[in-house]
């Protein structure tokens, strides 16, 4: 992600009251993970994969915490089962954050299939979701969704692309 | 050598600290049989379910490191997702003790003309190792009473993230299956916790607590 918007993430799991920050880092959020570890305010518990890093997550919340999931969209797949198992079978809720891979301007040919699954996915799994492509509405929107979470006791996410990771305004 | 389910769980649970908090399976008969003899105490999260309940109670540990978290799961819930012995071992809250009922085999699906289906455990996969290699401080593979007995001792008297597999034979109990779902166990536990350690978990919606002030007296 631009450093720019990365840092616009941050603000937004701070200004949200997120402290329990589990995920696995992918290529495009990576630098998102770096600050996450670096801030005091967050407790960094990273997973090896992104179900385990889920059932953390949830885990969490039942002692009191405020947690959020960050990943790769891929990741949603995987952690699919246990946000069916615990969120669907029981209502607790975590806020996830995902790079859109496959979207519109992806460059990479194996980001296309995460980019179909991504959204039926979040649908199927009955999870609201924001797509931010700007970076000025990136931080807000991370606090709309933990919002919204937290009142419905069910996970929702922000699938961030665009402008967020593209610095393509030459014509590249 | 294994024992008997219902015996050992009924063992743990006279040795439960009071202060504790557990996280569990929800179905079958582990969960079942743990909920008959806590007489379903709140303080088990009845939460857990196939390759998510270490999960679960490395997350709650992780929250709430000055509480003891015990972990109550069966070893094909452990096989299903080795990747939570791996974070385990990543993040070691010595606030963490994980029972793992292993009995070899797929109990709580029935039996078929064959009989039980075998668990990996059954032939050669060997859970504590497992736990080992993936850097979990302590490991025992428990197979006879007075083995259970010390490292139950051990579990409650220091603090050191250990997974403790107990060889266990196959076979029911009997008890009373549970009538709660999901929903009423994680509502059961969530206030528990937040009485036991003064916190809200589930909030007052902000709109709501705006009316209240707008109509306190003064």
């Amino acid at each position: 992600m631009l450093q720019h918007a990365a840092k616009e993430a941050v603000r937004g799991l701070e200004d949200a009251g997120i402290d329990f920050v589990s995920g696995l880092p992918d290529g495009w959020q990576r630098n998102v993970h770096e600050l996450v570890e670096g801030n005091d305010r967050f407790q960094y518990v990273p997973a090896c994969n992104e179900g385990v890093g889920f059932s953390m997550c949830a885990g969490a919340w039942l002692g009191g915490r405020k947690p959020a999931l960050i990943m790769e969209n891929s990741g949603l797949r995987v952690a699919s089962e246990y946000i069916a198992r615990i969120s669907l079978g029981t209502g607790v809720p975590v806020t996830l954050l995902c790079s859109y891979r496959g979207d519109v301007g992806e460059t990479e040919h194996w980001g296309i299939p995460h980019g179909i699954v991504a959204e039926p996915l979040l649908q199927a799994l009955r999870i609201k979701y924001l797509v931010v492509r700007r970076v000025d509405e990136l931080r807000q929107a991370i606090v709309r969704a933990h919002r919204i979470s937290e009142a419905q006791l069910h996970p929702a996410a922000v699938l961030i692309s665009g402008d967020c990771v593209w610095d393509d305004r030459g014509g590249r | 050598m294994a024992l008997g389910r219902s015996d050992w769980l009924a063992r743990l649970a006279t040795a439960l600290p009071d202060d504790c908090l557990v996280m569990s399976t929800y179905i079958g008969a582990v969960s079942f049989e743990w909920a008959h003899h806590t007489d379903e105490h709140p303080r088990t999260g009845h939460l857990g379910q196939m390759g998510d309940v270490i999960g679960l109670a490395l997350g709650l540990a992780l929250a709430l490191p000055h509480r003891k978290v015990v972990c109550l799961d069966g070893d094909g819930s452990v096989l299903m997702e080795l990747g939570q012995l791996v974070a385990m071992g990543q993040h070691t809250p010595d606030n963490l003790v994980v029972f793992v009922v292993d009995n070899g085999v797929y109990e709580s699906i029935g039996w078929g003309d064959s009989g039980r289906r075998a668990t990996a455990t059954a032939d050669r996969a060997d859970l504590a190792s497992i736990a080992a290699s993936c850097g979990v401080p302590y490991t025992a593979d428990i197979s006879t009473q007075d083995q259970l007995d010390t490292e139950i001792e051990l579990a409650f008297s220091r603090n050191l993230c250990s997974f403790l597999n107990v060889r266990t034979e196959p076979g029911h109990s009997r008890v009373a299956p549970r009538r709660t779902d999901g929903i009423e166990d994680k509502y059961r536990f969530v206030r528990y916790v937040e009485q036991l350690e003064d916190i809200w978990i589930t909030g007052v919606p902000p709109q709501d607590l705006g009316l209240m002030e707008d109509q306190s007296p003064g």
